[in-house]
């Protein structure tokens, strides 16, 4: 998947009506592409039936 | 100034006073002379008790020559994070959108604490709501109590301060990732994060539902166990927690070791990431319950890598699930690593977030069968020493930037709390350069005891706790 780009990440901000500064927006950018990223081996795991229940005791 | 009395476990301390041979006033004033002389620097504390604290001991001392009946910690002074409420003195979460806020009751760990005799010193440094990462403490820079150049680790840094430079004879931390025993790690303390459910959530702050756990944070093993057989047990008002007492944790303390099996866990000794000075005395570790008794055997968790990544998904996006109104109406009131860091959990699409709560259920099932086979897990709690404070004060500047920061390590101590389970920190090296090197040990839920056994019996065999931070 391609990056998103700091006006992605502005529009998905303005949806929720959070205004991240242009100072913040690049760094935000930077974050959540580090994050989808670090998650995209997930798509490896046998998930579909695993429950997303907390496993709380 | 007595820098041995202060350093003095606080099992031996509520002794001497139990025996009219302390005075809890001489040892309040003791620790709040070390916070006046040491604290400009380390910045552990938010806020000192300083009149409460004596007029307490004063009434602590009178208890003890009336002959009352005295509770475990009767008399012994305590720090607890500022995450954690206590009635009439302020809870900022170490930000400014809280500096005026004060509660108006004690959350139940520190009913608990003053029932048994303990006497509140003060409300200790953090980072903001408890994230990590803070870029400008609002309340001052905390510093490790080893080299002031020095990150004390976090959330619960001031803990970690307090304990390790003898602040306070026993202190509270929270741990929803780590921010127990990172700070115990980093300081040369022993740092206890309890199975999820054990100890009353109630009065704390909230960063994560099913995830954030209060523990103590202490220079002994034994003061560990003492704090959490204090704190621990149901709690009426939170229909989550256990509904029974737990076991009883400081009579198996000495129960050795011999027959316990120990899986050093190959992932996180054997990655590329590792600080060499750190994998030696971890390994060396290992070594040392081995002579004790345990039979120590290689693990593999293939997917406990990824543990780091699926908690940021699922804490952060809990964090910014809570921050919503302050995030839209005083974005400015946030420390901007907190805000930046915020700001991204909210816009993190939903699917990846069920991915990583499904991931979450995949790596605890992992975890959990890796405990039917063994006793215990073993790991480095982090895998370098406590970084230069300047180099968490760096802005993110790139993708892979920010991926190398927060990921890798925080797979280290988060697969436990994905699982739920008890992991503890203790002290177990120093580096050439003279900081500290943490060990982490796992085990079963509500197995906190045997968590603590082991830790006992290895501390008991190694130097380790008797080193102390020069003042």
């Amino acid at each position: 998947m391609a990056d998103l780009t700091p006006a992605d990440v502005r529009a998905l901000a303005a949806a929720l009506g959070l205004t991240p500064t242009e100072d913040d927006l690049l760094e935000v950018t930077h974050r959540l592409n580090a994050m989808l990223d670090a998650l995209a081996p997930l798509a490896t795991l046998p998930l579909d039936t695993v429950e997303p229940a907390p496993p709380t005791p | 100034m007595s820098a041995p009395l202060a350093f003095t476990p606080a099992t031996e301390l509520a002794a001497q006073i139990r025996e009219a041979r302390l005075s809890p006033v001489a040892l309040v004033r003791t620790y709040l002379d070390r916070v006046d002389r040491l604290d400009g620097t380390l910045r552990a504390y938010i806020t000192v008790c300083r009149e409460q604290a004596l007029a307490e001991a004063e009434r602590r001392e009178q208890a003890v020559a009336r002959g009352e009946r005295l509770g475990p910690l009767h008399g012994v002074p305590f720090a607890v994070k500022d995450q954690i409420d206590t009635a009439g003195i302020r809870t900022t979460a170490g930000s400014r959108l809280l500096a005026d806020h004060v509660s108006t009751a004690d959350a139940p760990v520190v009913t608990r604490l003053r029932a048994a005799g303990a006497i509140l010193l003060g409300k200790l440094n953090l980072t903001e709501f408890a994230l990590g990462g803070t870029q400008r403490f609002p309340f001052g820079q905390p510093r490790n109590p080893w080299n002031v150049e020095h990150d004390p680790g976090g959330s619960s840094s001031g803990s970690g301060i307090a304990a390790a430079a003898a602040l306070a004879a026993v202190t509270l931390g929270e741990d929803t990732g780590g921010s127990i025993r990172s700070p115990a790690s980093s300081c040369g303390a022993v740092g206890h994060r309890p199975t999820w459910g054990l100890v009353p959530r109630a009065g704390c702050i909230p960063l994560c539902w099913s995830m954030d756990a209060i523990g103590p944070i202490t220079r002994t093993v034994e003061d560990a166990a003492l704090v959490l057989s204090i704190i621990a047990g149901p709690d009426a008002g939170d229909a989550r927690m256990r509904p029974r007492a737990p076991d009883d944790v400081l009579t198996r303390l000495r129960d050795g070791i011999g027959g316990l099996s120990i899986g050093v866990v190959r992932e996180l000794t054997l990655g590329a990431d590792m600080d060499a000075e750190v994998r030696a005395a971890v390994l060396a570790a290992a070594d040392v319950l081995g002579t004790l008794g345990a039979k120590v055997e290689d693990v593999s968790l293939p997917l406990v890598p990824l543990a780091g990544a699926v908690f940021m998904a699922l804490a952060d996006s809990e964090g910014a699930g809570l921050h919503q109104a302050w995030l839209r109406g005083r974005p400015g009131d946030y420390d901007s690593a907190t805000r930046r860091r915020l700001f991204a959990a909210s816009v993190l699409p939903t699917a990846a977030y069920h991915q990583a709560a499904r991931a979450r259920a995949l790596i605890t099932r992992e975890v959990l069968a890796a405990l039917e086979r063994v006793d215990l897990l073993l790991t480095p709690t982090q895998p370098r020493p406590a970084p230069p404070i300047a180099s968490g004060q760096a802005r993110v500047t790139s993708k892979a930037d920010a991926a190398a920061r927060f990921f890798t390590r925080r797979s280290y101590t988060t697969p436990f709390n994905l699982a739920a389970m008890p992991a503890i920190s203790l002290p177990c090296g120093f580096t050439a350069a003279g900081l500290p090197i943490g060990l982490q040990l796992a085990g079963r839920r509500y197995d906190d005891a045997t968590v603590l056994r082991a830790a006992w019996a290895y501390e008991q065999a190694t130097p380790w706790h008797r080193r102390h931070p020069q003042d």
